[in-house]
């Protein structure tokens, strides 16, 4: 994801701003990192490239 | 109390929100194969339409439609909860739409930032109609005053179905997904009664401009209701 993108995205749940944490970055392009809530704390990854803001519930089970 | 009948059982499951996007995950990239080009009503919709700082596609699978919207705004954002998808869109329109990966009835966009958006046949793969009319309060939520969207959904009127396209209300069903394998993955779907695509539309926050039916589907032209420019 471009960094500009932080202008327009929130959290899912409620709709506060979230705070960037990159862990990686190549030119413009944010690779890797994490989204915070600066209100509820939920933390949303990035992974190649793409921000995954599915709310809790939607995600993935933990690997049995 | 655990369900004695196992098609109850499976049937609970294919209505789960997460049994959808594990859906679309299983079958993702076989699907974006089939799924080449963009319809036609959404060609004209957008052919039609002012140009826009930011436009959003919800429910943007391979990114076929996204790709049209990055001829009319600045900046195209393309929404979708299967990453599967997302990373066949990645291919497709990567260098041009951001992806996210995210869920139509709790968008992670922020209120009035969409002045364009398109969401095509997938409010019907969400398996309540508490969950279909949280959508569209939240599409109407982040459209700018004076934004428009093009909502579609496979409807009633299409032959495929033999259901009377004058009823008050859709229906339920799954329809199955071959993979070239020959494994079937069931898949959800509420089929809308034009008037019930009317109704619900009408009571959501969202107002309806214009409706036509076509190819079988509903496609309604929508803006934010009370929103003033």
């Amino acid at each position: 994801m471009k960094e500009d993108l932080m202008e327009i995205i929130c959290c899912p749940l409620d709709k506060h701003d979230l705070d960037l944490e990159v862990t990686e970055r190549d030119d413009g392009e944010i690779l890797s990192g994490e989204l915070v809530c600066t209100e509820c704390s939920e933390t949303f990854p990035i992974e190649d490239g793409i921000p995954n803001l599915l709310p809790p519930d939607m995600r993935d089970e933990a690997p049995a | 109390m655990p369900p004695s009948d196992p098609s109850a059982d499976n049937d609970e499951l294919v209505r789960s929100r997460a049994a959808v996007r594990r859906t679309y995950e299983d079958i993702g990239d076989h699907f974006s194969k089939t799924r080449e080009y963009a319809w036609p009503e959404v060609e004209s919709f957008v052919d039609e339409s002012s140009s826009a700082r930011t436009a959003l596609d919800v429910g943007c699978g391979n990114g076929r439609h996204a790709e049209l919207l990055t001829e009319v705004a600045d900046r195209v954002v393309g929404l979708d909860a299967s990453r599967a998808l997302l990373q066949a869109a990645t291919d497709r329109v990567g260098d041009s739409v951001a992806l996210l990966q995210g869920d139509a009835t709790r968008l992670p966009l922020a209120a009035g930032s969409v002045d364009l958006a398109v969401y095509v046949a997938t409010l019907h793969h969400l398996p309540s109609r508490s969950a279909r009319r949280a959508s569209l309060d939240e599409l109407a939520r982040v459209l700018a005053p004076g934004a428009r969207a093009l909502v579609s959904a496979w409807s009633t009127a299409h032959d495929r179905f033999d259901a009377d396209p004058d009823a008050d209300a859709g229906f339920d069903t799954t329809v199955d997904w071959t993979l070239p394998g020959g494994e079937t993955v069931p898949r959800f779907y509420h089929i809308y009664a034009p008037a019930e695509f009317e109704r619900d539309v009408a009571d959501s926050d969202l107002r309806l401009v214009s409706m036509e039916l076509s190819s079988g589907n509903c496609y309604g032209v929508v803006e934010p209701e009370g929103k003033r420019t």
